[in-house]
């Protein structure tokens, strides 16, 4: 078994050899396809570490009208704790209120001399975990915060909420009939060419056919090639989007996106990359096993 | 031995290949297939390497009906039968050896078994010398002599061959014709399609005529 395995792995490395061009043809548009596929992934990454930074300021302030004792505050908190989608409760005494709303001020914050520190009111700043960063999500807390009469106002910035979702569903489909129908575009690219690569060898798969070969033993070497080709042509593609990323990509999508309040532009994670890998690997065999399912007919 | 019971194959509704087929031919004979072209003499060779399927009737190959076998059986099949084509059918980008080692290969025999099988068919067609040239270096005649090279190398039980000496002057028909008479002698049934007359002449064998698709003459001399 071993052993054939090392025969067929050394027939298809010396059907690459002997066709080295078909073979470098076939590398080659795996890996452009990929790398337009890994271009769109990198902004799609990008766009996503947007949205997820803008998602941290999805948070609800619940106004305290009459501030109780320490022990009553901390149970509050520890409660609110304890919910879920509830990711950590600040509390903002008047004074921090009224230090952090003097700083927003900047050059106008003169204008509050005078006025008495305690004017604002005290609140309980609600952080949500990722997940509950959502319509759903906050009116699920506001209802558990409803309760409590002490609480005056809640706030959660209605408008910007659903602005927002509305933007990241916008997001959502835009990337998936973008994504879509590039995978199409690369799916179709690539079988194609895999099967005009085949196609220049129909007479080496028809006499493998005619001196007693079997299914299995025709195809599975052309298998391995496709396998070995995606292999290359999907480390070819990490390689070209990288070496894109870092002279074209970086800068014009810094542009864009850091003046958004993304910390900083970050190329595909390792899973995604392994992911590119394994893409080709899948292209290069089910292209040549679709090809091969209409070539070798016994 | 090969049988023939009542064989029709039609390409199209209207028109048929071969039409009523009923013949035998004994296990270590040597036949000639022959008629005008277009008479189903490919035809009729095709449908024992199981290349076509029959419209119509039953083909026994050894006893075994050939005509029912499934694609995973047919390669098995093809492992005992050796052809050769007009149009030689091999692979230029392979060495000789290499061409004529494929269908040893196939068959997933031992290194060693095939550098010892292929370089006596070689030396059997006399191209032992040539092995590392590729079949665009050779001239008509010796790649012809390869392809034979390479149906022999499996010591096939039965021999078919498409027109083997069409392109080929007098000397080279001859020298191929000595290699299918060896293989004869050394077991092999041949089937030999041809329509070359002079040839049937100068080396006399059964011959099965065809026209139309019909056997019209059966001739043992």
């Amino acid at each position: 078994m071993f052993a054939h395995l090392i025969y067929m792995v050394r027939r298809a490395l010396r059907n690459m050899r002997q066709s080295p061009f078909l073979c470098f043809a076939a590398i080659g548009t795996v890996a452009v396809a990929l790398t337009i596929l890994a271009f769109f992934a990198i902004i799609v990454q990008n766009v996503q570490n947007l949205t997820a930074h803008w998602s941290e300021e999805v948070q609800v302030v619940a106004y305290i009208d009459t501030l109780p004792e320490e022990r009553v505050l901390n149970s509050w908190q520890a409660e609110l704790r304890q919910l879920a989608g509830v990711q950590g409760v600040q509390f903002v005494s008047r004074a921090e209120a009224f230090s952090r709303f003097k700083k927003r001020m900047g050059e106008n914050a003169d204008l509050l001399d005078g006025l008495n520190a305690d004017f604002l009111p005290a609140s309980l700043e609600i952080a949500l975990k990722p997940e509950a960063r959502n319509q759903a999500g906050v009116a699920l807390v506001l209802s558990q915060l409803r309760k409590n009469s002490s609480f005056s106002d809640l706030r959660y910035g209605q408008e910007w909420l659903e602005r927002f979702e509305t933007f990241v569903a916008l997001l959502r489909v835009a990337g998936a009939i973008l994504g879509g129908f590039l995978l199409f575009a690369t799916l179709f690219i690539v079988s194609n060419t895999i099967k005009l690569t085949l196609y220049a060898r129909k007479d080496e798969l028809e006499i493998m056919a005619l001196v007693g070969g079997t299914t299995a033993f025709i195809k599975f070497p052309f298998l391995i090639e496709g396998a070995m080709q995606g292999v290359c042509g999907g480390i070819l593609a990490l390689g070209c989007s990288f070496g894109l990323f870092q002279f074209f990509l970086r800068e014009g999508l810094g542009t864009v996106l850091l003046s958004s309040g993304v910390s900083q532009i970050g190329f595909l994670p390792f899973p995604w990359q392994a992911g590119l890998v394994a893409a080709g690997t899948a292209l290069g065999f089910f292209g040549s096993l679709f090809a091969l399912r209409k070539l070798v007919r016994i | 031995m090969i049988q023939f019971h009542n064989v029709c194959k039609a390409y199209q509704k209207d028109s048929s290949a071969l039409e009523d087929i009923t013949l035998t031919i004994p296990k270590g004979d040597f036949v000639y297939l022959t008629g005008p072209s277009g008479a189903g003499k490919s035809t009729l060779l095709k449908l024992l390497y199981c290349a076509e399927k029959p419209s119509r009737g039953v083909i026994l190959v050894n006893g075994q009906n050939i005509t029912r076998m499934s694609s995973r059986q047919i390669p098995y099949l093809r492992r005992r039968v050796g052809v050769v084509f007009q149009d030689f059918k091999l692979l230029n980008s392979r060495t000789i050896f290499e061409n004529v080692a494929f269908p040893l290969e196939v068959q997933g025999k031992r290194r060693f078994e095939v550098s010892q099988k292929v370089y006596q068919a070689l030396k059997l067609v006399g191209l032992e010398h040539k092995l590392k040239k590729h079949p665009l270096e050779l001239s008509g005649g010796e790649q012809q002599r390869v392809a034979i090279a390479r149906a022999l190398v499996i010591d096939p039980q039965v021999l078919l061959a498409d027109e083997p000496t069409g392109n080929l002057d007098d000397a080279n028909t001859a020298e191929i014709m000595n290699l299918f008479k060896g293989a004869n002698a050394r077991g092999s049934t041949v089937v030999l399609a041809t329509h070359d007359k002079a040839m049937i002449r100068q080396f006399p064998r059964r011959t099965i005529v065809l026209a139309d698709g019909r056997v019209v003459s059966d001739i043992v001399p």
